[in-house]
This record gives structure tokens, sequence and C-alpha cells, in this order.
């Protein structure tokens, strides 16, 4: 453990201070410069900005939505098995495989998504739904509007929407798990309790999820949100897979950052800066989790 | 008790849930279906799921001077023969499953005496092993990686299954699941096995072991899942030697080449990746939801 585990924390400390290459046989220490190449290079201030989006977007909205399914599968009087099974298919399928079958469904020309896209052009009640025209808008300078005259967006190909695309596809692979430890923390709310709440007057199904439900799930939302965070910094496959950091560097997250200085350009130092700083993120979240928890437990 | 809504607000949950499962299904069934198809099939977006199926001529074969007849198949037989043949797929699929039991069993190995002995046995320095365990449970792994990969590289374990093995073998999550699962086992019952004269060795291995079958199940999942899907690190260790490569690895092989007629055979190679755990997870879906409750939530 000591080897595999600790002992590799503090040779990244040590290289992070230095300009160690593989296959060189020194290395001079450098003291800070990686990171202060890391705070005033805007490379690093891309990497930065691009894993906070991802982050900032992935773990909102994944919550959001496994709650949200959690709740809906919950409350369902059949079926539920059917769309729990369903949602959790993008946890088990391995993301490298399924990110290369976005990038088809994405695909500009041929994919399924700006084929539909494109399709609706043609039929008048879509065409007007979707560019507002319905509710007298300028059909031609709408989103839609402009994607069916001057073609739809190539998503992974554009600095505005490579990120929002990687995010996306992040949502839909996480998910699925958050709903899973929802629905287990929901069968933890004891039932009494919306009895009692009935008794007491509570009659819509809001004022129960606010005043019951939701306090009752603490615990449960403390570690779906740290651990999809966690797993968010890490974001790599699908990076790698579709955009190489790109395009202008829009999607150069973290563990990208490191794989590509590290690896690739063998400026270990450098790596180990940003393993430092990676590291430094994830400790601090799982310490506020652990404070988090504990202080619910003393209330409890 | 159960608040039951209107029959209504019913069918409205279902519309929202129906919705998000298409959302969801959707690249499954891209796979699925550019996996069935033509090439002409996927570039012009026709043939609805599975394609007509109309027999093709593999041109490339033909090159290769053989008859037009040999080469004529299905575009179902040719994208599923293409995915096995233009790269060793075998291979790939053999070195992840070897990868991923070899690393699961050590894991195993190392998790149930360790935590057997931080859970039922008494000695100096227990409680500051213990406080290592929940310190290292902080430390994701790819975090390290950088640093493990040198360390590999400076004693030459580079491109070898070791190099895919090692840094897994120790799973301090598998310690903390396992210890917190025997602390529920009564002293009673190892004091009985004891008396009975059984070592410690095999009190670990023939009585806590079976009793933990559960706790076992749910650290299985966790495990397969990741190694078999991993990609950040074989991509990291494994720079050239594509005899290693795990499936996922391959799989981007496939993609180095992807020119129009290679869609099917490369949506083959993913299904073949994909299918496996998918095929798992319906088969024991109670399982492995109740696995990841179980551990989850510790």
């Amino acid at each position: 453990m000591l080897v595999i585990l600790i002992t590799p924390v503090i040779v990244a400390l040590v290289l992070s201070f230095t300009d160690y290459s593989l296959g060189n046989a020194g290395f001079d220490w450098v003291g800070g410069e990686n990171y202060e190449k890391m705070f005033t290079r805007s490379t690093y201030e891309k990497m930065l900005g691009a894993t906070l989006t991802y982050v900032l977007v992935v773990v909102p909205v994944s919550v959001f939505l496994g709650l949200g399914a959690a709740l809906l599968i919950n409350s369902l009087r059949w079926g539920g098995d059917f769309y729990k099974t369903i949602y959790f298919l993008p946890v088990m399928a391995a993301l490298l495989a399924m990110a290369i079958v976005w990038e088809f469904t994405l695909h500009p020309s041929i994919g399924l998504i700006n084929d539909t896209l494109t399709s609706g052009c043609d039929i008048g009640w879509v065409y007007s739904l979707a560019s507002g025209a319905w509710y007298g808008n300028d059909p031609v300078s709408s989103w839609y509007g402009k994607g069916c005259s001057d073609g739809f967006p190539l998503w992974l190909g554009d600095r505005d929407y490579a990120l929002w695309t990687v995010c996306f596809i992040g949502v839909w692979q996480a998910f699925g798990f958050n709903m899973v430890l929802y629905l287990a923390g929901l069968t933890s709310v004891p039932r009494q309790l919306y009895a009692a709440a009935e008794m007491d007057g509570v009659r819509s199904s809001w004022s129960r999820f606010w005043l019951i439900t939701w306090p009752m799930l603490g615990p449960t939302t403390v570690f779906v949100v740290t651990i999809t965070m966690i797993r968010s910094f890490q974001v790599f496959d699908t990076v790698e897979a579709l955009t190489h950091g790109g395009p202008v560097k829009s999607t150069y997250v973290m563990m990208y950052a490191i794989f590509e200085k590290a690896i690739r350009h063998n400026l270990v130092g450098m790596g180990a800066a940003i393993t430092v700083l990676f590291l430094a993120f994830v400790m601090l979240l799982t310490l506020a989790q652990r404070w988090l928890v504990e202080r619910r437990v003393h209330y409890a | 008790m159960k608040h039951h809504s209107s029959p209504v607000i019913e069918a409205f949950k279902h519309a929202i849930l129906v919705a998000g499962a298409l959302i969801v299904i959707l690249p499954f069934y891209t796979m699925l279906s550019y996996s069935l198809k033509s090439p002409q099939e996927i570039e012009t977006n026709t043939g609805g799921f599975a394609g007509a199926q109309a027999p093709m001529v593999d041109e490339y074969c033909v090159k290769l001077g053989q008859s037009r007849a040999d080469c004529t198949s299905s575009p179902v037989a040719y994208n599923y023969s293409q995915a096995f043949k233009k790269a060793p797929l075998m291979r790939y699929l053999f070195n992840g499953a070897f990868v991923t039991a070899s690393i699961f069993l050590i894991q195993v190995l190392v998790a149930v005496p360790a935590a057997y002995a931080l859970s039922k046995l008494r000695w100096w320095g227990r409680e500051t092993v213990f406080a290592m365990v929940l310190f290292c449970l902080l430390i994701p792994v790819h975090a390290i990686a950088l640093p493990l990969y040198i360390m590999l590289a400076k004693v030459g374990l580079t491109n070898t299954y070791a190099a895919l093995i090692i840094p897994w073998t120790i799973s301090v999550f598998g310690i903390f699941l396992m210890r917190q699962f025997f602390k529920t086992v009564p002293d009673d019952l190892i004091d009985a096995a004891r008396l009975d004269g059984m070592s410690e060795f095999s009190i670990v291995w023939r009585v806590m072991l079976p009793t933990a079958v559960p706790a076992l199940m749910a650290f299985a999942i966790f495990s397969v899942v990741a190694h078999w899907n991993d990609y950040f690190w074989p991509r990291v260790v494994i720079t050239g030697d594509r005899d290693l490569f795990t499936p996922p690895l391959g799989l981007r092989e496939f993609r180095g080449g992807a020119d129009g007629s290679a869609w099917g055979p490369m949506m083959a190679t993913a299904t073949i990746i994909v299918i496996p755990l998918i095929v798992a997870f319906l088969l024991a879906q109670k399982k492995f939801i109740e696995g990841i409750t179980l551990s989850g939530m510790k």
C-alpha cells in the first residue's frame, strides 16, 4: 500500500519542482517554475477553465437528472424496473466505445442528430415550432432557422460547441449511477414520516418532497455530489477519443493535459505539477465531504 | 403506504421517462444499427434499423485475387467478420478478460486477509494501519498515474501485463468494504473455529470468505466494470505492443483508419466490446444494482 499509493504522491510532489524527463540521467531543480507557468500561461488557464466548466456542468445536471429519474421511477405504479435498466446501461458500457458511437451520432453529415434536425427543416410545422415562428419570432434569425440555411453545428469540431458536447456525453454516462444511489437513498426514508406529515396537514407532493424527502436524502446527496465531482475531474476517454483537447484547447481538461504533457511530450515535471494540483482539488473535495457527513451525523 | 397519482399524471411521468430513455438508448441504437448495415446504407442513412442485408462485394478482397463469389456476403457477416480480421480482436478480448480477472483475484487475495486482520485480530499498530487505509481512500488512482508510470518505467515494466495489473492489486476500497462486512461476523464463530483447531489462515478462507460473498459480489462489480472499460491506464503504459492491447485500446486502434467503409466493422467492434458487460448486467441486474447500493452507501 505504501509503495503503490503513498510513494507516488510524494514522487509527484518532488518531480513537480524539477524539469525531469524520462530517459535523462539527471534533472535540475526549477523551483516553482512549473507552477508559475501553470498559473500564467493561457494554455493552462484554458485547461483550468475547461476542467471547471466540465465539472460545474456535469455535476449539477447529472445529480439533478439522477434525482429526478429516481423520484419519478419511485412514484410509478408499474414499469420502474424497465426504466432503471435502460438508464443504467451507459454506466456499464465502455465510455470509449460509446464516445466513438456518439461521434457518429453527432457527425455533421451522416450523423443521426444533424440528419434529424435537417429533415425537420422541410416539414412546415416542425420548422415553425423549432424556429419559434409560431409565436411570432423571426424564423430566419433563430438558432434553428440559421441551422437550416447555413447547416447545423459541427458539434465536436466547433470551439463554441465542443466542450458542451463533451459535457453532454458526460452527463449521459453519469446520471444512471446517481439514479441508482438515489433510489437506494429513497428506500431508507422511513414511511412513517410521510404518514406523520399527512396528519400534520402536509398534502401537496411538492411540500412532502421539501419537508421530508430532500432533507432525508442529505447524506446521499453529499455522497453523490462528491463522487460525481471526483469522476468529472478525471474525464479523459471522451476528450482523448473525440477532440484531443481541441478545437483551440476548448476541451483541454486536466487528465488529458497530464497525459499530453508528461507522456506524449515527456515533460514529466510539468505533468507532475498538474497532478499535484489535481490531487489538491480532489483531496479538498473528499475532505469537504467527510466534514459534511460528520456534521450530519452529529445532528442526527 | 404509497401515494398513487391520477392516471393523467402517471401517463405524464411515463412520457418524460420514455423521452429520457430514448436519448439514453440513442447511441446504443446507432451502434447496433450501423454494425448491421452496409457502407452505402450508413452513408445515405437508409435501410431502417437492420438495413436491407443485400449481399455486398468486398472490393478489397477481390483485389487480393479471390473470386467475386467468395468475397460476397451480407453486410452483417461482413462487418462482424471484418471486426475480427482487421485487428486481432480475439487477442484484445482475451487480454481484457485476463487482466480484469487477474486484478480482481489479486485484489481479493490481498483484501480479504487484510480486512480480517483489521477487523478481527488484535495487534500493535492496527489503528494506525486502518487510519492509513482511510487516508488512501482519498487518493484517486488517476491522480497518481504519472508517478506510477515513472516508477514502472524505471524498473522496465512498461508494455507488460504486470504494468496493467500491479497498480490495481491493492484496492483500499476493497479492504475497507470487506472490513465493514467482517465486523458484522460474530466473534464466537471465529472462536469456535479456533477451538476446532483451524489455523488463522483457514479461518480466513473457509469461514470468513463464505460469509462475505454478497460484499465480494458488490466489489466484483466495481472492479470488473472499472477495469474492463478502463482506457486511461492501458493508454499510458501500453505504448506500442499491440499484443497487449485491452479491448478499449483495440477499438481505438481501429479508429486510426476510419475511412467511410470501415464504420460498419468499427461499430461491430464497439458492439462486441460493450456487449459482455451489458449482457452480464441484464442477466444479473437485481444483484448488480443491489451490489452498488450496498457498497456505494457505506
